[in-house]
């Protein structure tokens, strides 16, 4: 079954089209690296995704059902670009919180916090507030959020945004593990180089559309081929339309 | 149903982490004490004339506190999680919208509780100090009633964030709920002096606004008058509910059309 299905989705604010007829399916265990420039529509389809925004035309399912509804978005784990968690929180207690958002028990709540907060290198700054957080620090409390319910699919939006080169390696690994334990991953990204280092497939979009949906294995078959001149070539060959 | 009590606990709690770890709230705090005891306890010249103002002042400034409080409980739910964009992790939990706000809310009118109940039990301690009588009858009523305004301040507040800027909300909620508080007694004799097509618009928005007025009994406290019918407790307790159910309705509604 697939995780994820939009069928040719479209959502307009007022007159403007943020996302036109875009077809996307992404099946279990698969990474899929959504790209764009900005106001591509990137995060517009993740809203959708989430049910946060309902489409103005076609059909959105995960999981086979629709978003929308709260239950649906228990096996969903989401991870925004930005957001700037509850400043007088600290992030033991933003995970607590969190935790009963997903109506988790206590005590997993308690061992997922403890098993969380090591893997995003957050253990002895668990205690401090949010508000003392640099901006990565905030990231990898929003990476510990996206994975407490250990979700089926992940949504991640500009996860690498903020991160210095260490905590982008160790973010690496742990997207890598989750990968090889069959989770399915859905990113939009702006960095090419992670995207090609991650992902089984990339789809390009640009205006709203999709332009490009395809393995990356494909994109780099002969070795001369990276994905970021890919990345442009998709992007000219449409402006020259 | 279980996962529905979950999410409002946690919901609960944070409201009221968020309201105790505000600087301002312990601000207030301390002016508080500093204000209500000696208004409350002191017996300037020995005077019951001069105590029972005295008495008075101290009621009115828990009253002004608890408007404080409750609205700006209130009005930063949705707008802070909004500028914050915590808004968004927080949908994408298998939570549905009328749980969000049900949830919220509940946590605003407890935390307001909590504030209201120390402004309470530092009156009545301080107060008990002078008269020997530590919890009238007429001040549990009183702080009952004070606790059902505060749920409809919370809501009132509530409803405005979603559908008004903070400042518009805030400026609009306190000077409704403190317009009503002191003249809404008067409202249907001021309409019956009108003409016709504006009396109906008094009479009109007399029968929508919150009767805040309901709840006061600042009076019977100070005057020793005793407590009112437990009838007339319940009936206004109903209406406090049914008023801030109704308010929190509209906002699962203003909600829903939010754009995200």
């Amino acid at each position: 079954m697939n995780v994820l299905e939009l069928d040719d989705v479209s959502r307009s604010f007022g007159g403007v089209e943020a996302v036109r007829g875009l077809s996307l399916t992404l099946g279990e265990g698969q990474v899929l690296g959504f790209l764009g420039t900005n106001g591509a529509g990137k995060t517009t389809t993740i809203k959708m995704l989430l049910g946060l925004l309902r489409p103005t035309g076609g059909t959105v399912k995960v999981f086979g059902e629709d978003p929308a509804v709260a239950a649906t978005r228990r096996r969903i784990g989401y991870m925004p670009e930005t957001a700037y968690y509850y400043p007088y929180l600290n992030a033991r207690e933003l995970l607590m919180f969190y935790g009963g958002m997903c109506g988790m028990d206590k005590a997993v709540i308690r061992r997922r916090t403890d098993e969380l907060l090591e893997a995003v290198d957050l253990t002895d700054a668990a205690k401090r507030p949010l508000k003392t957080y640099s901006k990565g620090m905030l990231q990898r409390a929003g990476i510990a959020q996206a994975l407490l319910a250990d979700p089926d699919l992940l949504v991640l939006d500009e996860p690498f945004t903020g991160l210095d080169p260490l905590a982008r390696i160790h973010f690496r690994e742990l997207l890598k593990r989750l990968r090889a334990a069959g989770k399915t991953i859905f990113f939009s990204s702006h960095e090419l180089g992670e995207t090609e280092l991650l992902c089984d497939r990339v789809a390009i979009m640009k205006k709203g559309r999709c332009f490009y949906d395809g393995p990356v294995s494909r994109l780099a078959g002969d070795g001369t081929e990276n994905l970021e001149r890919i990345f442009l070539d998709v992007l000219a060959k449409e402006d020259v339309k | 149903m279980r996962l529905f009590l979950r999410q409002v606990k946690a919901l609960v709690k944070l409201s009221l982490l968020e309201l105790w770890r505000r600087n301002d709230i312990v601000a207030l705090v301390v002016l508080a004490i500093a204000l209500l005891v000696p208004l409350s306890s002191a017996k300037p010249f020995g005077a019951a004339g001069a105590t029972r103002y005295m008495d008075e002042v101290a009621l009115l400034l828990i009253w002004a506190y608890s408007v404080f409080i409750s609205l700006g409980a209130g009005a930063r739910l949705f707008p802070g999680e909004f500028e914050s964009r915590t808004i968004y992790p927080l949908l994408a939990k298998p939570v549905s919208r009328g749980a969000l706000v049900v949830g919220k809310y509940l946590g605003a009118v407890v935390a307001s509780w909590s504030a209201l109940t120390f402004f309470y039990l530092l009156y009545a301690l301080a107060s008990g100090c002078r008269t020997g009588v530590w919890l009238p009858g007429e001040l549990l009523q009183a702080f009952v009633l004070h606790a059902a305004f505060c749920a409809v301040a919370v809501a009132t507040a509530l409803l405005g964030s979603l559908l008004l800027t903070n400042s518009a909300n805030l400026t609009l909620s306190a000077g409704l709920l403190v317009s009503m508080f002191f003249f809404g007694r008067r409202l249907p004799e001021y309409a019956d002096g009108l003409a016709a097509p504006l009396a109906w618009l008094v009479k009109g928005a007399y029968a929508v606004a919150p009767h805040v007025e309901f709840f006061d009994l600042r009076q019977r406290v100070l005057h020793g008058w005793g407590g009112i019918e437990p009838l007339v407790l319940v009936a206004a307790l109903a209406y406090g509910l049914c008023y801030s159910a109704a308010l929190v309705a509209l906002a699962r509604w203003a909600l829903g059309r939010k754009e995200l």
